[in-house]
């Protein structure tokens, strides 16, 4: 850790190594249908770990979760971004005219992927607050509005999926 | 409150996942510092997340490490597993007029490039760290002014730190009779022999005069310096004396007498050794 905090390249080649896979399949569950931009996320989270890990703080957690919710508010971010709305305009073109190659072959189906993979086991009602919290990044009262039910419930139905996910995971 | 019922309320799995409101995670975090077991069970689904999020670990796409080490300004690290950031050297007869020297120099020059730039950051935290240093030294006057006696005790603090322990003694000089509210603090380290004088209350005396410090050793006064009384607040550096049994004050001609004027003594302070 201190090697990290000293900025040891060596070290942050290794912390990439490691984890790059990782942080990139939960930014690709967020941002599903755009190589492009979720491997410019990919690069940004990088980049904002270089930068703020003096900010990380061991008595609040593993230094992956840490990083972990640095992607993931990235991957929102972007998600909430003009750029990306606008891509999404573009995404009427075929997928392959402009990405082409290599690519295409991570391009799964994502919804087979990591968290997403153990959110299908959960209830649908619980499935799909989920989604909105996690991965879309809404808010509980947002969530609330949007599907008409009381904030109490969109809490204790999102706590009871992730004890849930908690179990599949184990 | 149970612990055991908050443990499975799903607050750990929300703190985690950065699902909790702001005051949720503040108690979290309240909580985790006073139950050893809450950060227990943190971390036991933090490892959880890890390992199926690795299990789960995507191929990344290979620009983007050489973008993310030029864009923080350093080369990539070539990584093991990794082929493309470690191409294979090619030697063809074309470039090969020194075969030896071409891809030495390169590295050399890349060895050299490194150095230099390890002695261009040294040379900066140097600059950065003596500039720190002159700040901290001008704070230090800010406060020598404000208040002598602090700097005093930063003084004889360092002092003890470069020395270990050098039995500083603090003598507390007491008016006489001629002139009660006299004071002045005398520290005297005896290990490195160093006399400070703070001057606390001394009466402002005529210009042809001035205070004399002196060290009493074995009945005989020794002469440690002289002083004026103009600023109130003083630490002055005197004289050094390996020995002492008390101190005294007196007022003198300007620059000092050879030996006391006893019945114009200020003050006086038994240096008691507790060695």
């Amino acid at each position: 850790m201190l090697a990290l905090k000293e900025r040891n390249n060596q070290a942050f080649g290794f912390l990439y190594d490691n984890y790059a896979g990782a942080l990139y399949s939960i930014i690709k569950q967020i941002i599903t249908d755009n190589n492009e931009l979720a491997s410019d996320v990919l690069q940004e989270v990088f980049i904002n770990i270089w930068r703020k890990i003096e900010t990380y703080d061991q008595t609040k957690g593993r230094l992956f979760t840490w990083m972990l919710n640095i992607a993931r508010n990235a991957s929102i971010d972007m998600l909430r971004s003009k750029g990306y709305q606008n891509s999404q305009k573009n995404q009427e073109l075929p997928d392959n005219v402009y990405k082409g190659g290599v690519s295409q072959t991570t391009q799964q189906n994502v919804d087979n992927i990591g968290l997403k993979k153990v959110l299908e086991k959960l209830k649908p009602e619980h499935r799909v607050l989920v989604e909105l919290a996690y991965f879309k990044g809404f808010t509980h009262e947002e969530i609330a509005d949007m599907m008409s039910i009381p904030l109490g419930t969109v809490k204790t139905r999102i706590r009871n999926a992730l004890l849930q996910l908690r179990e599949y995971l184990k | 409150m149970n612990l055991k019922d908050y443990i499975e309320s799903g607050i750990i799995e929300s703190y985690v996942m950065g699902l909790a409101t702001e005051s949720e995670r503040a108690e979290f975090e309240r909580l985790c510092a006073q139950y050893p077991e809450l950060v227990a069970a943190r971390r036991k689904f933090e490892e959880s997340i890890e390992a199926s999020a690795k299990e789960q670990a995507l191929p990344t796409p290979p620009e983007v490490k050489v973008k993310i080490f030029e864009a923080i300004g350093k080369s990539a690290p070539s990584s093991l597993g990794s082929t493309s950031s470690n191409p294979p050297k090619i030697h063809t007869m074309e470039n090969s007029k020194s075969p030896a020297r071409g891809p030495g120099m390169l590295r050399f020059a890349a060895a050299a490039a490194v150095i230099l730039l390890i002695g261009m950051v040294w040379l900066y935290f140097q600059a950065k760290q003596q500039n720190q240093d002159l700040v901290k030294e001008n704070d230090g006057l800010k406060i020598q002014r404000d208040t002598a006696q602090n700097i005093l005790n930063r003084i004889v603090q360092e002092q003890k730190q470069a020395i270990g322990d050098p039995n500083t003694t603090v003598v507390n000089m007491v008016g006489t009779k001629s002139a009660p509210k006299s004071s002045a603090n005398v520290y005297w380290d005896s290990a490195s022999s160093s006399v400070y004088l703070v001057v606390k209350n001394m009466p402002q005396l005529p210009n042809d005069q001035q205070y004399q410090l002196w060290a009493l050793i074995d009945g005989k006064p020794n002469d440690l310096g002289v002083f004026d009384a103009t600023n109130e607040k003083l630490i002055l550096k005197m004289k050094n004396t390996k020995k002492a049994q008390a101190f005294a004050i007196t007022i003198e001609k300007r620059g000092g007498s050879p030996s006391p004027t006893l019945e114009k003594m200020q003050s006086m302070g038994k240096a008691t050794q507790t060695q």
